[in-house]
């Protein structure tokens, strides 16, 4: 500690490196940090610079400051072609954009920022020994957006706006074929037609049924074992004998 | 000697030439490398000199290929430093400016000085000082390199000389050939450019010819608002009298009057010709106005005005253009085609929303007026807009609709909605004296927070937020009092419909104060529980801004030898059981700043009527206690115990109504009148109207003790609570007109200045009541709001009347104004 100390302080940037390479070594990222974030101009243009703003890079990466190691990473990466270090700094980076991205609930800008910076990478290293990593982010990443597009279509069901629900939902198929919320998009697409259809009015429920029980063939067809089929049979059944009924009426009046 | 085209590899690379940069620092910026290949006029080295010239630090680069061998170069780089500024001196302006200018202009030591940088500074300042009116301001800025210099690089002094002159007034303004219109009516229509004139104040005489460009503009668009469609300005010219002032001449040429003649619409198939009409008024014979006929169209001032185009826009027609064309002119008559292209209707594909960091969608995504699938509706979006802002989550300024692929085929638009979140929390930490003695508060009120979270380390950001919930805390206490409150509310109880549940919980002790010992007497208390439940739903009838709400409050009052104002007994206790029931409707645009929209709200709260059942005779009490006299100390215990009678559950109505508006006056000027009403009753008039629940009209408006129910009713320009008998009055009312005017709405603070006339009474008894006998008073005021501080103000308000009890007019008085907002 006090040697650390006497690093900070001290006026001799060659110290300050040495000793923040020993903390770097040791895993006292913090304090490694603190020295290099003093030295970093210093070295500017100079051979050591190489070695330094991995370091430093890395030290924010570890102390989970992962806005500024992402762009210090893509910064080395850019800076460094030529380093031994650059596939990792340039993976580090999108990692850290990954770690960005917040709850699938909010602004999703980091997510993409991150998705963009993963693919970018996959592309320019297409042999990387990070490559199944990178690819479970991205699926995770992808997973994300899926989700937050399915809550919201979801959420529009629960508060009575079955239309909008319903169009959510066919937007997220279109956007999204080959989700792991495929099924259950197609499920709560048919349960909201569902409910549409049955909180009509007469004049239009013939139709909406219709709707209603055309969905629940696609959902079938695409899905004949899924757990959700038993509720969706009744539901099915339901507007069924609604069916018989309206027509009762209409052709009645 | 050298071979186009040919590799070399580089053999060394020497930097040469006046510059005080490190060799090494310089190639390695360079981006050349010993050993790298280069071809002479290549890319590589054109590279290395459009990056030199990017640092933005040399005056001169050369790259040389010299000792050109077989197939190896040296490369030499030669340099040239800027010269830096060491130091700049500013003449002719006040010193107070000096700062300014040169912070503009980033003329600072160690800056490179180029031309261009000199250029620009001299143009900057010039019309820095015309746009004031300095018509002859001349800049002048020369270098000199500084001599005998310690440093190595080369640096200069820079001399900034700004000969600013007289401010140039504008002594006439005249016009030539405009007989059809008056000189004063032009001069109207030039409207910041002005003569000299000592009455006018808002408005200086300054020519400022930006400005001038445009009043000419106007100019013209007066003349075509009165009809005269081919009027231009000829020529205008400026006469210089001396270095003072000027005059403007300006030559017009009027042309002829128009009128409307017929006016068809062509390709309308959704509205009838008689419809569009109505709203285009219009008529064959009128003056013709093409500034009018344009605003009916499509205001742009007023994107939720009337005109054509919100009536397809907010009925799905996205696509739909509406172009008026002159069929005929014959003479000065105009007939008009009003040919419109309906298009298909466009329907919402997808909604979105992005820049929500803390709040989550589901919040928002309820809010929603413009959902998948719905027809477009541009009505929809500046709703959403508005009730976005009123969630208080984001800054209502900057909530922005991005209406993306439009697709006039399918009949599809999509939009996404950019919000920037706003600190919504307020967190309230103080110490003071007051009440003989110390106080410490702390509040902490959060308005966006997230229940589900309370348990999960990592949502604390630094509290869990997001869920659209509002949480408050506060604690208050000094030798004398203690207060405890906690609220809690959710304003999508179920997240189904927007059903607002609340609670709220307060507890206070407060101890008998010993004038003997001059410490409060901790045997002696009083306390207070109360307990709220709410609920309030948005209404779809009469339409979707009304809100009703409702609650059920239970507050218990126990005494325990504690003499106060409010009982005639020092022990006892007191029950308060009542239902509030209020509808509100609010259609404010802004909660911070409103310009637009009212507010109205009218509240009943209502106890149980017991004495209906509960078999006391209350006239027999009455009539006693009315016998008694309460200086008597016999009569004042048997007093005591008929209040206590009277008390134990409290027997009452209350019914309050309170309204205002917003309107926007001029560009941003709002008026917002304002009345409001209470009146509280008692069910039997032996029982009479209890001491709780009472108004007290006066002063600031804010509460800050307020457990027994009291309410504290603003009314500047008189001391706090002065309008009102010491126990309270049952009945008020008030007028308020307010005139405010913003100072800025950014993002971090709001300010706002007003000016207000207002009038209002309170008094005991119904049949005292007289809404017209009212206190006056009119005053000035500023409100800052801030998202950390919430709202803070100041008042100057003079009252006309005397408080009751005094003779003399009250005088001003100064009001602070701390986190309410009204």
């Amino acid at each position: 500690c006090n040697d650390f100390q006497k690093a900070f302080k001290s006026d001799d940037i060659a110290l300050k490196f040495e000793k923040g390479t020993e903390l770097f070594d040791a895993g006292e990222w913090k304090k490694a940090n603190r020295l290099f974030e003093q030295i970093v101009p210093n070295y500017r243009g100079k051979p050591q610079a190489e070695k330094l703003l991995y370091m430093h890079a890395m030290s924010f990466y570890k102390t989970e400051k992962y806005f500024i190691s992402g762009y210090q990473f893509e910064r080395f990466a850019s800076s460094y072609p030529n380093s031994e270090k650059q596939e990792e700094a340039a993976f580090l980076s999108a990692k850290s954009y990954y770690y960005e991205s917040p709850i699938y609930s909010k602004a999703q800008e980091e997510t993409t920022k991150a998705l963009e910076k993963l693919q970018i990478f996959i592309n320019s290293f297409p042999n990387s020994e990070y490559l199944t990593e990178a690819n479970q982010l991205i699926k995770e990443l992808d997973f994300k957006l899926e989700k937050k597009a399915f809550e919201v279509a979801k959420q529009y069901n629960r508060i009575y706006d079955y239309k909008a629900s319903i169009k959510s939902f066919n937007n997220f198929l279109l956007d999204f074929p080959g989700s792991e919320l495929h099924k259950d998009a197609m499920y709560y697409r048919f349960l909201a037609s569902y409910n549409l259809a049955t909180n009509s009015i007469d004049a239009l429920k013939e139709e909406r049924i219709q709707e209603a029980v055309n969905y629940y063939n696609i959902f079938k067809k695409n899905y004949p074992n899924s757990e959700y089929l038993k509720t969706a049979d009744d539901l099915k059944k339901d507007l069924e004998t609604t069916t018989s009924v309206t027509v009762a009426n209409n052709t009645k009046s | 000697q050298i071979e186009n085209g040919k590799k070399y590899t580089i053999n060394e690379i020497v930097v040469t030439g006046n510059t005080s940069f490190n060799a090494s620092t310089i190639i390695t910026f360079s981006r050349l490398k010993k050993g790298d290949e280069v071809i002479f006029g290549g890319e590589k080295v054109a590279d290395a000199v459009k990056k030199l010239w990017g640092s933005n630090l040399f005056g001169a680069i050369d790259l040389y290929f010299i000792n050109i061998k077989e197939d190896t170069v040296d490369i030499e780089i030669k340099l040239t430093d800027l010269p830096e500024l060491n130091e700049v001196r500013v003449e002719g302006v006040k010193k107070g400016k000096i700062d300014e200018i040169l912070e503009e202009n980033n003329l600072k030591p160690k800056v490179k000085v180029t031309e261009n940088l000199i250029t620009t500074s001299k143009n900057y300042i010039a019309n820095k000082y015309k746009d004031k009116g300095f018509l002859n301001t001349k800049v002048n800025i020369v270098t000199a390199e500084v001599k005998n210099d310690s440093v190595e690089k080369q640096r200069v002094n820079m001399l900034v000389s700004v000969d600013k002159g007289q401010k140039v007034k504008i002594k006439n303004i005249v016009f030539e050939g405009n007989d059809q219109l008056s000189d004063k009516k032009l001069r109207k229509a030039l409207k910041n450019t002005k003569r000299k004139n000592p009455i006018r104040v808002l408005k200086r005489s300054k020519y400022v010819e930006e400005s001038y460009k445009e009043d000419l503009i106007s100019l013209i668009d007066t003349y075509k608002e009165n009809g005269f469609r081919d009027a231009r300005v000829i020529s205008d010219s400026i006469i210089y009298h001396d270095d003072e002032t000027i005059s403007l001449a300006i030559n017009v040429e009027e042309g002829e009057k128009y009128t409307f003649g017929k006016i068809d619409f062509v390709g309308n198939t959704v509205y009838s010709d008689r419809f569009l009409q109505q709203i285009l008024r219009i008529n064959e014979g009128d003056t013709y106005n093409g500034v009018l006929l344009k605003k009916r169209i499509a205001n742009e001032e007023r994107p939720d005005g009337i005109d054509l185009t919100n009536y397809y826009q907010n009925f799905g027609y996205l696509f739909s253009t509406i172009n008026p064309v002159e069929v005929s002119a014959d003479g000065n008559v105009i007939d008009l085609e009003i040919r419109i292209s309906e298009g298909k209707p466009a329907y919402f594909n997808t909604v979105g929303v992005k820049g929500n960091d803390i709040t989550n969608d589901h919040v928002i995504y309820r809010e929603l007026r413009t959902r998948p699938g719905e027809l477009y509706s541009r009505a929809n979006i500046i709703r959403t807009i508005r009730e976005l802002g009123q969630l208080g989550f984001f800054d209502a300024q900057q909530i922005v609709p991005d209406i993306k692929n439009p697709n006039p085929v399918d009949g599809t638009v999509d939009v996404e909605y950019t919000v920037v979140e706003r600190g919504s929390s307020q967190i309230e930490l103080q110490g003071g004296f007051g009440g003989g003695g110390f106080i410490g508060t702390l509040g902490l009120s959060f308005n966006n927070f997230s229940i589900k979270n309370i348990f999960n380390k990592k949502a604390y950001t630094p509290v869990p937020r997001g869920d659209g919930q509002s949480l408050a805390l506060r604690l208050q206490a000094s030798q004398l009092f203690q207060t405890y409150s906690f609220s809690f509310s959710e304003p999508w109880f179920g997240g189904k419909k927007p059903f607002q549940l609340s609670t709220s919980l307060s507890y206070s002790r407060q101890f008998l104060f010993d004038p003997v010992t001059t410490r409060p007497d901790r045997d002696r208390n009083f306390d207070i529980l109360g307990i709220t439940f709410g609920v309030a739903t948005k209404l779809k009838e009469p339409d979707d801004f009304f809100l009703l709400s409702q609650s059920i409050s239970y507050q218990n009052y126990s005494l325990n030898n504690f003499n106060s104002g409010l009982f005639t007994f020092g022990d006892g206790f007191s029950n308060n059981l009542s239902y509030t029931i209020a509808l509100t409707r609010n259609s404010v645009n802004d909660p911070i700043y409103p310009t637009q929209g009212s507010n109205f709200s009218t509240s009943a709260k209502l106890s149980l009527p017991y004495s209906l059942w509960n078999g006391v005779d209350y006239d027999e009490l009455s009539e006693e206690r009315n016998s008694l006299d309460i200086n008597d100390p016999n009569d004042a215990v048997r007093i005591g115990e008929i209040d206590q009678e009277r008390f134990k559950w409290l027997e009452f109505y209350k019914v309050k109504f309170k309204a205002d508006w917003y309107t926007e006056v001029t560009d941003k000027l709002v008026l917002r009148p304002s009345v409001e009403f209470g009146f509280l009753g008692a069910y039997n008039n032996n029982r009479g109207v209890i001491p709780f629940e009472r108004f007290f009209l006066g002063g600031d408006g804010l509460g800050n003790f307020s457990l027994d129910g009291r309410e504290i009713i603003q009314l500047r320009g008189y001391p706090n609570q002065s309008l009102s008998s010491p126990d309270g009055a049952s009945i008020y009312n008030k007028f308020s007109l307010e005139l405010r005017y913003p100072i800025t709405l950014g993002q971090g603070a709001k300010i706002y200045a007003l000016s207000f006339v207002e009038g209002g009474a309170s008094v005991d008894r119904f049949r005292d009541f007289n809404p017209f006998n009212i206190q006056r008073s009119a005053g000035l005021g500023l409100r800052i709001f801030m998202p950390a501080f919430g709202l803070l103000g100041i008042d100057f308000g003079h009252g006309f009347d005397p408080i009751p009890g005094q003779i003399q007019k009250n005088g001003w008085e100064t009001h602070f104004i701390i986190g309410q907002q009204f």
